[in-house]
């Protein structure tokens, strides 16, 4: 053990020689211990919830999509084409070729109407390339037809083997005069699924009819990545790829932008509030070990006489600001950490499942939390142990030697 | 070996200006040991401390063991002071928190060295001046004269050049007094070293080369047989 550390150990211990050092050190350790478990067990109940979040998130997302840009579709559409402009086709294919994409997938979205004899529904229709896109939670034994959302089957009293005819809100030219598309097709199968709670669930057809229907709809191609594939790596490339005339290319953050910023002001809303208590815990340190180098003056500077140069004094606090430091951090960051994940596992903070997506308060302590809070602790404690650090180091020896005598 | 010239030191006093040291000059040689004595305020310690690198004058020369000491800087000075001093200061100055053979290894561990190969050392050196069998006992333990002695070891621990002690013998009886000033003795033979002692102590200025009076911040040679009708 060096000279720093050897000096650092030997003060640490005398600190509960000192009623009011020894106050002070419990103060530092205590609120280290506090502010580090608030800040790991409040960052990963946050990290919980954002995660469920996310992860229904990313379901409902693709990893990249591709708009594209030019509406060919709608000068030309006629009735019943359902071959695409030759344009579209062209990008597909460059989109399709590009590395790291395994699959593309084309969607349509517009708005039409479900009707029957007792009315129409407004609803969102979706059309879809070859099977129903993958946030659709449906078998994928459907046949070609509609998938319908629960609601809406209920709604229309409809069940899957029966019929139903869509309505686009754009008319067809027929021989006489503009008429409105529709066509009726088979009810393929029912889904549900619990975002119909906070957003209108669409309904599916196959792309073809949809094209058909809907050809001024706007286009979407979703992207599976291949496994490992960088998706920020792959937009670059398509953008290169892609004249901005063409397509626009959004990754799965850019499309949830906004929402991941309010996830991240949150986070870091909530981290500063609670990091107070660390801020505290760090003011009691700089106390603890002004009140050390006040009582220690003279022998401190004995040891700058007997040649530790500045550099080391300043070391040893630093080193004893650690030894104050460190038990209680780790205490608290270890006791914040299991807290978290017993809460987690065993459920403990039960919600109304109506009101919120979860029924519990999930809590998810990661890696990289944990560093922030670490890491945030050691500047906190080592900015107050820098203070001190300095004016030790600064200590004239005959001065500090003088002093402890009179 | 040291070297001073033209030295100056005064500290204010509120108001008051107080000169400690008007053009000191001084010089010695290697393996040579020079008394210094004079009244208590005159400015002794000052002037140990100038030529320790631990105070610095307001005018003058100091050069020991070859260093400017003006013209270097803090961390040079620290290298320097563990490196070329032995500091037996006026009130030992032990740290509480350590034992005695961990306060005489000090020097030792400020310059890096491990505790194990500086033990033997440092025991040796407590033996020397009767202390062997306190070498766990913490200063508190120690009586004043014990201290000393032990501050002493700590100055000779790293066998420095040079040695500057302030009243190395002041606490000390007849007896641990002889004890210490033959260690000093026997340090200065094996290894030439230079000594510059503070001492009111008419017997061990005696066992000095040269004895020096420091008055009226200037220091003038003495002879022997000046002091002893003092
Ligand atoms: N930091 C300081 N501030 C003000 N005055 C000081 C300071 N250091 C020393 N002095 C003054 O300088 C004078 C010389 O002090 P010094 O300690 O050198 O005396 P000394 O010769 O060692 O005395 P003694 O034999 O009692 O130890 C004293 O009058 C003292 O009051
Ligand atoms: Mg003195």
């Amino acid at each position: 053990m060096g000279f720093v550390w050897h000096v650092a150990l030997r003060y640490f211990r005398s600190t509960r020689a000192d009623a009011h050092i020894r106050v002070l050190a419990s103060l530092t350790a205590g609120g280290l211990a506090v502010g580090t478990a608030a800040l790991v067990l409040a960052l990963a109940a946050l990290s919980g919830f954002q995660n469920h979040l996310l992860e229904d998130l990313v379901r409902h997302t693709p990893t990249l999509q591709v708009e594209p840009g030019g509406r060919s579709g709608s000068a030309n559409g006629a009735a019943g084409s359902a071959a695409p402009p030759v344009g579209r086709v062209d990008l597909v294919d460059r989109v399709t070729a590009t590395e790291g994409v395994a699959a593309v997938q084309e969607l349509l979205y517009a708005r039409g109407w479900l009707v029957d004899r007792t009315g129409a529904l407004a609803v969102e229709v979706v059309g879809y390339e070859q099977a129903p896109p993958a946030w659709i939670p449906v078998g994928d034994a459907a046949a070609p037809g509609l998938i319908l959302p629960l609601s809406v089957a209920l709604r229309m009293g409809l069940t899957a083997g029966g019929s139903a005819r869509v309505v686009s809100p754009r008319a067809g030219l027929t021989p006489v005069g503009p008429r409105p598309r529709m066509r009726t097709l088979p009810v393929a199968a029912i889904y549900d699924s619990e975002r119909a709670e906070y957003e209108e669930l669409p309904v599916l057809l196959p792309l073809e009819q949809a094209d058909a229907l809907f050809a001024g709809g706007d286009r979407r191609l979703d992207l599976t990545l291949a496994p490992g594939a960088d998706p920020e790596e792959v937009a670059a490339d398509l953008r290169s790829a892609i004249a901005p005339a063409e397509g626009t290319v959004t990754t799965w953050r850019q499309a949830n932008r906004a929402l991941l910023f309010v996830l991240r002001l949150e986070k870091g809303l909530v981290f500063s509030a609670v990091a107070l208590i660390v801020a505290v815990a760090a003011f009691a340190l700089l106390a603890a070990l002004s009140l050390v180098l006040s009582s220690k003056r003279s022998e401190i500077g004995v040891l700058a006489a007997m040649g530790a140069p500045p550099v080391r004094l300043q070391r040893l606090f630093l080193a004893l600001g650690a030894l104050l430091s460190v038990g209680g951090a780790g205490f608290g960051g270890a006791a914040g950490a299991g807290a978290a994940a017993f809460l987690d596992r065993f459920r403990v903070i039960s919600l109304p499942s109506d009101v919120y997506i979860v029924d519990y308060v999930p809590f998810l302590v990661r890696g990289r939390d944990v560093l922030v809070v670490f890491l945030s602790t050691v500047i906190f404690t080592g900015a107050a142990s820098l203070l001190s650090a300095r004016r030790a180091s600064r200590l004239d020896p005959v001065e500090a030697m003088r002093s402890a005598r009179t | 070996m040291i070297f001073v010239a033209g030295v100056s030191k005064a500290y204010r006093d509120g108001e008051v200006r107080r000169e400690v040291l008007r053009g000191v000059d001084l010089e010695v040689g290697r393996g040579e040991t020079a008394a210094i004595v004079g009244p208590s305020g005159s400015g002794k310690s000052t002037l140990l401390n100038v030529l320790g690198a631990l105070d610095t004058p307001d005018a003058g020369t100091v050069r020991v063991d070859g260093v400017e000491l003006s013209a270097s800087r803090p961390a040079a000075l620290a290298g320097f002071r563990n490196r070329s001093l032995g500091f037996v200061f006026q009130f030992h100055q032990l740290l509480p928190d350590f034992t005695a053979l961990e306060n005489v290894i000090m020097p030792g561990r400020i310059a890096g060295r491990s505790a194990a190969s500086l033990q033997a050392h440092g025991l040796a050196l407590l033996g020397q001046v009767g202390l062997e069998g306190r070498a766990a006992d913490f200063p508190q333990q120690l009586s004043g004269g014990e201290r000393q002695r032990v501050a002493i070891c700590r100055a000779l621990m790293l066998e420095p050049p040079v040695l500057l002690a302030d009243e190395p013998t002041g606490n000390l009886d007849a007896a641990s007094g002889a004890q210490v000033l033959d260690l000093l003795n026997g340090l200065q033979r094996r290894r030439g070293t230079t000594m510059v002692l503070v001492t009111h102590n008419p017997e061990v200025a005696g066992r000095c080369g040269r004895v020096l009076r420091l008055e009226g911040g200037r220091l003038t040679p003495e002879r022997a047989r000046n002091r002893e009708r003092r």
